[in-house]
């Protein structure tokens, strides 16, 4: 069908840092379409230079109000990688229950109050709280249980506080880990449960598209990998973490002030997703049940899908919680102090998975201990080719729906990925009723 | 629990949107056990967190409000159109504007809830507070000081929006 089709979604209302999507077709060729970034999301390698190992974390997890858990254990461990720090098994465990706290929180919201107004037609969450108020409670709730898990481990549910190079500056009580087991058991999993229940009734309205790219996660031998492992290509398998530029290799595109990645194909899947094809068989019976009811596959390759993985990944965090802190339990809570004492001045690397997936660090430092080099590579930004050739392949499908709609499947898309992009700042904007 | 609730919204790191974590800072030299303080960072939803039970809430947070910078706006939620971000792309798009709806709908608000707004300079990465914003964050202080001291001696009488 030949058409012309120009569609510009303009996102301003942040002062600054937006995404634009644009796309462009005459004469039924498609001559544009893509997601633009208008803020680099890379200032805080200069932030970090000349700073020393006890501050990097401070400052990262301070990037980002939504991302900071996962700048900051990144942060550690590339500092413990690059300064010879060993830490306990118990810090290790500790860690691993704030992503999962982090996990649940994010997926959860985004599930909730970004996909589901999606998927009812409602345009935002608000006309929904008057309509489904118990359903907005749920997510408020199990927002806070994740809370809780941050102000327990970490001092703080914000910015956490506690975790430093080395360890944790407080190690959480018997007590406190039990009330949380509890909380996790009688509040956050039956909450999860009925998500599961409600991503169900919805999973009709997600749209059926299916583009196979590449899928690029951690893998971790013993479990489905958040914190700690190889980095892992669906295309070529296993490749070592300190060899992560060979898999990002970043790239500058015209329409985006954000770098794009690309790996073994023009562009790769980060996030739930990529986790879910590479990783879905670590996975335990609870959360391949809940996969099972709302319709996720393994090797999906519908990125609309992402969300249901997202609710998968929160019922699993929350089981997996609960596994951690009888683990912590049974092998003894022992007052440790941070390790701190570097055996070695260079450069380390590390990466996690954060919400919106594969996270790297990467820092050099002098033998005072100060950074001289610092590079930061972000899900978002890894996602961005991804996006674009989504958009590429989608909009001839739909060329013949309305442009309301074209727009809207657009958007959609881009929220699928839940993109990081005015990280960090939220200016209140006020009109003053005259 | 305590008097008076003051939570200050905004990132560190970005020069004026310290505003309202600073204040927060500069509030616990205070030796009061009647003043609960939360620094929500840019986590703008966590506030909804600290809104139950609570009898008095002030929030604190740089805002847009077409002043100079600097300029200080006391005001309740009813008295201002707080801008919704109606279409957010992400997560990152949910402010203190759709966190205080949110509240309102789910009437979750506490009755006396108070915004002081400032308006920045600059919210550039890196930056340091600036001279405007240095000031308004004395008189934040001060209302703050002053709120404390009508709460705590029960006064029901309501200051009006106060411009500064």
């Amino acid at each position: 069908m030949s058409r012309d089709l120009n569609i510009k979604v303009h996102h301003l209302t942040r002062v600054e840092g937006h995404g634009n999507i644009v796309v462009n077709m005459k004469d039924g060729v498609l001559e544009k379409a893509h997601l633009s970034i208008v803020e680099p999301p890379r200032f805080f390698e200069a932030m970090v230079k000349g700073r020393s190992f006890h501050e990097a974390a401070i400052i990262t997890s301070r990037i980002c109000g939504i991302c900071s858990l996962g700048h900051q254990l990144t942060s550690l461990v590339a500092t413990e990688d690059a300064l010879g720090l060993e830490i306990s098994e118990q810090t290790r465990l500790l860690r691993k229950l704030l992503i999962h706290g982090a996990t649940m929180q994010s997926n959860i919201l985004h599930a909730y109050f970004l996909a589901a107004p999606d998927f009812l037609g409602a345009g935002s969450v608000f006309p929904l709280i008057a309509t489904h108020k118990d359903v907005v409670l749920r997510a408020l709730r199990m927002k806070r249980v994740a809370n809780d898990i941050g102000d327990i481990v970490s001092g703080r549910a914000v910015h956490p506080i506690t975790p430093v190079p080395g360890g944790f500056t407080r190690i959480p009580e018997k007590a406190e880990l039990l009330e949380l087991k509890r909380k996790l058991l009688e509040e956050a999993l039956p909450d999860g449960l009925e998500t599961v229940e409600t991503m169900k009734a919805l999973a009709g309205a997600i749209p059926q598209f299916e583009r196979e790219t590449e899928y690029i996660s951690l893998k971790n031998a013993d479990e489905y990998a958040f914190y700690e492992g190889d980095i892992f290509s669906s295309d070529s398998g296993a490749i070592p973490v300190q060899n992560y530029l060979d898999v990002t290799n970043e790239f500058v595109v015209n329409h985006s002030t954000s770098k794009h990645a690309k790996h073994n194909r023009n562009s790769y899947f980060v996030g739930a997703l990529a986790r879910w094809n590479n990783n879905s068989a670590q996975l335990g019976e609870e959360a391949l049940a809940a996969a099972a009811a709302m319709g996720l596959k393994p090797n999906c390759h519908n990125p609309y899908m992402n969300t249901i993985a997202q609710v998968v990944e929160a019922v699993h965090c929350i089981l997996d919680s609960v596994r951690i802190i009888d683990k912590l339990i049974d092998d003894g809570l022992k007052n440790e102090k941070p390790n701190q004492t570097p055996t070695r001045y260079g450069r380390g690397i590390s990466s996690n998975e954060v919400p919106r997936g594969i996270l790297f660090h990467d820092y050099t430092y002098d033998n005072k201990g100060n950074i001289i080099k610092a590079n930061c590579v972000i899900p978002t930004g890894q996602n961005l080719a991804n996006i674009d050739n989504d958009m590429l392949k989608l909009v001839p499908e739909i060329i013949n729906k309305s442009k309301a709609e074209i727009t809207l499947a657009l958007e959609m898309l881009v929220r699928a990925y839940d993109p990081c992009i005015s990280c960090s700042v939220h200016m209140l904007e006020v009109d003053f009723i005259e | 629990m305590a008097a008076l609730t003051v939570i200050g919204v905004g990132n560190r790191l970005r020069g004026d949107d310290a505003v309202g974590p600073l204040l927060i800072d500069a509030l616990s030299m205070l030796p009061d056990s009647e003043l609960e303080l939360v620094d929500a960072g840019s986590d703008a939803l966590g506030i909804l967190e600290y809104f139950e039970d609570r009898r008095q809430v002030i929030i604190v947070d740089a805002c847009s409000m077409g002043r100079e910078p600097g300029g200080l706006v006391s005001f309740t939620p009813s008295q201002a159109e707080l801008v919704l971000d109606q279409d957010p792309m992400s997560l990152h798009g949910l402010g203190l504007a759709e966190a205080l709806r949110m509240g309102e709908s789910l009437h979750m608000l506490p009755k006396d809830l108070k915004i002081i707004g400032i308006e920045p300079d600059s919210i550039q990465f890196n930056a340091t507070l600036s001279q405007p914003v240095q000031r308004a964050l004395t008189i934040a202080v001060k209302i703050v000081r002053d709120e404390l001291e009508r709460v705590t001696i029960e006064l029901d009488t309501c200051s009006d929006c106060i411009e500064v």
